[in-house]
């Protein structure tokens, strides 16, 4: 007791040092309001180093200047009164913040307009959800447009339909329109409006002028502004969220009230109906704010209650610029990384992850005595240069690409893949590769990558697929409206599909031939428009509808400029997550705004680095796999065992299921036969000698051959372009199969097994023990796992059942089956 | 003989050690000492509050006319051969081709106005009769089963979802048939027994240990499996590898829990119970549908066939790879007429038809004007299934079909429908949001879809 009040002096000091260098601040930082009647909501925040620490709003003392010019309520509602500029000052604990607003436009007329006021208004209640109005069917007779991505039909609908029975022009209030959402007669959907409310009053003055429709000449959205952009802040601490959206005409405009909210980890911060944030855990969360098909996001930080010394993050280990990002996020969030690797962590590891499969034991050996300094990234220089690594390469591209007897004949199987193969063995730049890719021509058997176009026949599939390949992004959702979750509006995916329409495909005379051409002409419709739109890239220049250029040279072109920022995120973060277990935006191609990077300045910096290395993949591998970031334990510290995102350690993942059957056929030295495949047109199985023994699955071009193994181990069956088709969790049947299924157990029950030879040498039991996790797991077991093994194995003996083979096959079995062989570490 | 095992039992999460399993299962004496096992351990039960299913997929597409839906007084091209019958619901007449359900009318409803508008081959109807939906946009629906079980987990140690005797096949569209979970992940997929029930040496594939497996080594093998895991505490932790001990666990405990093992072990049912259900691969499936519901399964679908080629099915197109009409009244029609009606009548005498929905379905209808083969093509324009058990009414006939069984006459009614209907048979809101992809909530069935109110 008697130290408590030296305690609360500490504290005081503490407090008074950290306030002194706060300032307090009010956001946003300049006001312009253009509309009569128009508000602004203000927040008095406290910044710590330019980072908002606080909000202060509710707190803070709001005054103007100038009253008859723009008055402001408590709580910082700031109204435009006359035409003119004034200051706003707000005060807390005596710390003062001054804003300098303009008021324009105050004696015009009420001018709310349908597009950027009605529909909004509309969508925030949910009228035109996918539950209500804007279900397919409609409900209850009316039909809204999704979200109101259609404000034309919307217009007509409210205006026209039913004989004009929902507005009425001359008694606002007794339109249908009003009087259903605030219940005045019954309505299915409840009640979404309050008589008199802001929102009701516009509605009313929009209906009194006239209900008049969108125009062309409406000013558009073209971008949002959130406020605060980031804030660092502590749990249960809130903080509210303003949205200004900026048109195109130069105005902007509060429209936090019509805005939705949306937070990436509840677990961080929770975000209400209203934007008002809650610090709910630690961690970072990301706010979505969506308003009128545009979408923006902020970013909460709640750092980790770690109290740690600063030489933690300036001591650790560096050796490329990823590392100096990842520990400047780590350090932000107060989370210690984990150590650095063994080294025959880091040999499994690299192995695994670049090639698919486990260093012999006396790569081990030597690669663990070797006393050299630089001997990781002289095995990682190794690596890159094995053919296993262009094999594995191949596969993964392979998946990437859909290559497959299930739409193509064995033929182009095998063309599709050689050319793929080739071009990893060649390592052929990226934008080469995809523009190679999307413009070839010719054969699809003396040019594989035409094969592309096979699989890809429907112009949606191939603007779709290309966009999830190429760009890491679904753009499917706005083939039928406005994407929900994007930016992406419908009339840009029909312009993008159109850069697609002028692929020509004829059989060739060869058994399994295509011709593949570009037309001179041939145009795809925007479904709802009727006409072709001119093909335009995503946010890029169109190409005039009567030009005769390949159009997929047109696309290429802007794909891989070094300007596009997309190709080049899309790429690192899938070799990203390849390597770290978890891409730096997951799922590895779902690249949307509403799903932010955990770490955007080290995304931006490898797209960057890869594109100013020419898009040199084996580059981008080298230095990944060189950094202390990749070389981290994947063993946690009490401090960093939360982190599953900011790649504080090394992520353990189970090994892919083909990667998993080539370790087994490694180990017991049992090769997997692959004489059966399912026939892809019609079903059923065939044998096939295509594959002679010795085949390692990563080797296969096709994902039709029979193996009751890959299916459990989730190999993808490449029908459909997602990084999803791939299953990486673990199952019962999967735990079933290893334990009473045959691939394991016959491979280890085989005569020329690797026990087998074992047997002939007469190995003692310790010998054994050694040898298979030297094999399987790279390291030497542990005294206790050797005696403990040594007794089981000398129980094993006394049984009268079991012979010794047995007892070994066991051996292997329960190594093969442990989390430390079934996981990458 | 010295036995190590038996002096060092192994305990498991449910009190009981391994070694009485395995010596149980082993020595064969289940009969005598399941019941003092099965009082140790009432998890796993049907508490009397929730409902089950029974899915029997009538693969091949019965032809409406030809079984459920008669229609006698259509012209000769359209009638086929065969008579209606009476039924024990007055009013209620089916095809002759099925005796003795005609005597269980009362415990099923007909709903003879099903229709669907997309393209008329098998898979199209598999997927949506399963799941409520066509598959599109890339996403693919999960199955009743699948959804039910992400609702509300599984009983026990046996599966929440059980599929009988294999996955639809080869039928002709190459597209999936709707019986897996879809975006719900494949931890929800169905158990499939890759098995035929009636083979003679019938057992699940995976589920025990291989021959050359003895009890004494998969003990051991468990045992050195734990010497290798214990060397990394800081690894056991990690959610990843959590979930991988977690399935090796659940396996483990399927494959060595009697009440697991026991639920697959059709040979513990007395020969006259297997002789009444038929001894075919479906009356067999149905069979074991019954044992695996009544231990604590929650969705059982049966597979009639396969496939629909170089097989005696409902689809009866008249000319081989298919099936002609009298094969099927001959061979397919009396194998279901069996099956189903004793699966109601043994429901019924374990009191377990009022927890348990039975629906049997095909994936559309044929064509009423028979071919020049003398058969019957796709007709998704109509066609009748069949619901009863749990909380659905039966001997109703729900909706019509016009004269001559082209079209649905009242009330048409959609697979969503009758996926809500199963949903809300089932104790769930139809509406309740599933996390989609991207995050985006579907709900079980569409917004727009009621369950259908009659049944209840």
């Amino acid at each position: 007791m008697k130290y408590a009040p030296v305690h609360s002096l500490l504290l005081l000091v503490g407090c008074a040092s950290l306030a002194q260098a706060q300032a307090l601040k009010i956001l946003p930082p300049q006001v312009t309001l253009a509309r009569a009647g128009a508000t602004q909501r203000l927040l008095a925040v406290l910044e710590d180093k330019g980072q908002v620490v606080a909000d202060q709003s509710a707190r803070a003392t709001f005054s103007s200047a100038d009253p008859k010019i723009a008055r402001v309520e408590a709580g910082g509602i700031l109204h435009a009164v006359a035409d003119g500029e004034t200051e706003i000052q707000a005060t807390v604990d005596g710390k003062k913040a001054t804003l300098k607003v303009k008021i324009t436009g105050s004696r015009t007329e009420p001018n709310a307009i349908f597009r950027n006021h009605v529909i909004p208004i509309l969508t925030r209640a949910g009228c035109n959800s996918g539950a209500c109005h804007g279900a397919l069917a409609g409900k209850g007779g009316l039909k809204l447009s999704l979200r109101g991505y259609d404000p034309t039909s919307d217009h007509f609908v409210l205006t026209r339909q039913n004989l004009g029975r929902r507005i009425d022009r001359l008694e606002p209030a007794r339109s249908l329109f009003l009087l259903k959402p605030t219940m005045m007669v019954n309505h299915g959907g409840g009640q979404k409006l309050t008589v008199g409310s802001g929102d009701y009053q516009i509605l009313a003055d929009w209906i009194a002028r006239g209900a008049p429709g969108p125009l062309a000449q409406d000013a558009r959205v073209h971008r949002l502004e959130v406020f605060p952009t980031e804030a660092r802040l502590k749990p249960k601490d809130e903080v509210q969220i303003v949205v200004r959206a900026l048109y195109n005409d130069g105005t902007s405009e509060d429209v936090t009230r019509w805005a939705k909210f949306s937070s990436s980890e509840d677990l961080v911060a929770t975000v209400s109906e209203d934007g008002q944030v809650k610090v709910a855990g630690h961690g970072e969360a990301a706010i979505t704010v969506w308003y009128s098909n545009q979408v923006a996001t902020n970013q909460i930080q709640s750092p980790l209650p770690n109290q740690l010394d600063a030489r933690v993050f300036k001591d650790a280990t560096r050796t490329n610029f990823i590392d100096d990002l990842v520990l400047q996020k780590l350090e932000a969030l107060r989370i210690p990384p984990s150590p650095a690797c063994s080294d025959s962590e880091f040999i499994r590891r690299a192995y695994l992850d670049a090639m698919g499969i486990l260093p012999t034991p006396a790569e081990v050996e030597k690669f663990i005595a070797d006393p050299a300094r630089d001997k990781r990234s002289r095995l990682i220089d190794r690596i890159l240069d094995r053919p296993e690594f262009i094999d594995y390469w191949a596969h993964k591209w392979a998946d990437l690409l859909l290559v497959s007897t299930r739409k193509l004949p064995q033929p182009a199987v095998w063309s599709f893949h050689q050319h793929i193969r080739q071009s990893v063995a060649d390592n052929v730049p990226w934008d080469r590769f995809a523009r190679t890719l999307l413009t070839a021509q010719g054969s699809t058997l003396q040019n594989g990558a035409g094969n592309y176009f096979v699989l890809h026949r429907d112009v949606t599939e191939l603007t779709e697929a290309t966009a999830v390949t190429f760009l890491g992004m679904s753009i499917t959702c706005a083939r039928c409206h406005n994407h929900p979750l994007e930016k992406w509006t419908q009339d840009q995916y029909w312009q993008m599909a159109n850069l697609f329409s002028r692929v020509g495909l004829k059989n060739g005379e060869r058994s399994g031939e295509v011709m593949v051409q570009a037309q001179p002409e041939g145009e795809v419709p925007h479904p709802r428009r009727g006409v072709a739109m001119a093909p335009t890239p995503l946010d890029g220049k169109p190409l005039a509808l009567e030009s005769t250029q390949d159009r997929r040279a047109y696309f290429a072109d802007w794909l891989t400029s070094p300007d596009n920022p997309y190709f080049a995120r899309a790429l690192v973060n899938r070799v990203w997550r390849n390597f770290l277990g978890r891409g730096i935006v997951e799922a590895e191609d779902d690249l949307r705004q509403t799903n932010p990077p955990t770490n955007g300045p080290l995304l931006d910096r490898l797209a960057q680095d890869f594109i100013d290395h020419k898009y040199d993949v084996k580059y981008l591998v080298r230095t990944v796999m060189n950094s202390a970031t990749y070389q981290r334990s994947s063993l946690t510290t009490p401090q960093n065992a939360s982190d599953d995102r900011f790649f504080s350690h090394y992520l353990i993942r189970r090994l892919t299921a083909e990667v998993l059957l080539d370790a087994y056929s490694q180990v017991t030295d049992v090769p997997t036969p692959f004489t059966q495949i399912q026939i892809g047109s019609t079903g059923g199985t065939a044998a096939t000698s295509l594959y002679p023994p010795g085949t390692r699955a990563l080797q296969l071009p096709d994902s039709l051959l029979v193996s009751p193994f890959l299916d459990a181990f989730g190999r993808p069956e490449r029908a459909q372009t997602c990084s999803c088709e791939r299953q990486q969790d673990s199952s019962v049947g999967q735990a079933l199969h290893l334990n009473n299924g045959k691939t394991l157990n016959e491979k280890l029950r085989a005569k020329n097994a690797r026990v087998a030879a074992w047997l002939t040498e007469n190995l003692s039991d310790e010998e054994a023990i050694r040898r298979v996790y030297l094999l399987a797991l790279c390291r030497a077991p542990t005294a206790t796992e050797l005696s403990r093994f040594k007794s089981l194995l000398a129980e094993a003996a006394q049984d009268k059942q079991a012979t010794r083979r047995e007892a070994l096959e066991d051996l292997f079995w329960a190594v093969l089956t442990s989390k430390e062989f079934v996981f990458n570490r | 003989m010295l036995r190590f095992d038996a002096a060092r039992p192994v305990t498991f999460c449910d009190g009981l050690s391994r070694r009485d399993f395995l010596h149980v299962g082993a020595i064969s004496s289940l009969g005598l000492t399941l019941p003092t096992l099965m009082s140790q351990r009432a998890q796993g039960a049907t508490p009397p509050s929730e409902v089950n299913c029974i899915m029997l997929f009538l693969v091949g597409g019965p032809s409406q006319i030809d079984t459920w839906d008669p229609k006698p007084s259509a012209p000769d091209e359209v009638r086929g051969p065969f008579k209606p019958i009476a039924t024990n619901v007055p009013g209620m007449q089916i095809s002759e081709i099925f005796p003795r359900m005609a005597k269980h009318a009362d415990k099923f409803s007909l709903i003879r106005s099903v229709y669907h508008t997309a393209t008329a081959v098998h898979d199209t109807g598999h997927q949506m009769m399963q799941t409520g939906r066509l598959f599109a946009g890339g996403i693919e629906y999960p199955h009743i089963g699948s959804a039910l079980t992400y609702v509300k987990g599984q009983r026990g140690e046996v599966p929440g979802y059980v599929l009988l005797p294999r996955p639809i096949g080869r039928t002709g569209g190459n597209l999936p048939h709707g019986h897996s979970a879809g975006f719900l992940g494949k931890q929800y997929d169905p158990f499939i027994l890759n098995a035929d029930p009636s083979d003679k040496n019938f057992k699940v594939p995976d589920l025990l240990p291989p021959d050359y497996l003895g009890t004494i080594r998969a003990e051991r093998r468990q045992r050195m499996r734990e010497a290798v895991d214990g060397a990394l505490a800081a690894f056991e932790k990690q959610a990843q590898a959590k979930q991988y001990d977690d399935n090796f666990n659940l396996a483990y405990r399927l494959m060595s829990s009697p009440k697991a093992r026991e639920a697959f072990a059709l040979d513990k049912e007395p020969e006259a119970m297997r002789d009444r259900y038929g001894r075919t691969r479906f009356g067999q499936s149905c069979l074991l549908a019954r044992r695996l519901i009544e231990r604590g399964v929650r969705f059982v679908t049966v597979n009639m066939f396969e496939t629909v080629f170089d097989e005696i099915t409902w689809d009866i197109h008249g000319s081989r790879p298919f099936t002609d009409i009298t094969e099927m009244a001959k061979q397919v029609a009396p194998n279901f007429d069996k099956a189903y009606s004793t699966l109601l009548e043994d429901l019924k005498e374990r009191g377990l038809l009022q927890t348990t929905i039975v629906t049997a379905m095909g994936e559309f209808g044929r064509t009423p004007k028979i071919n020049p083969a003398g058969g019957r093509d796709h007709h998704p324009g109509v066609w009748t299934i069949l619901m009863g058990g749990g909380p659905i009414k039966g001997g109703q006939v729900i909706g019509e079909s016009d004269e001559l069984g082209y079209s649905p006459k009242t009330r048409p009614t959609q697979p969503g429908e009758i996926a809500a209907t199963i949903y809300k048979g089932l104790g769930l809101d139809p509406h309740k949001e599933l996390p989609g992809p991207q995050g985006r909530p579907i709900p079980l069935a569409d917004y727009a879809v009621q369950p259908i109110k009659e049944l209840f």
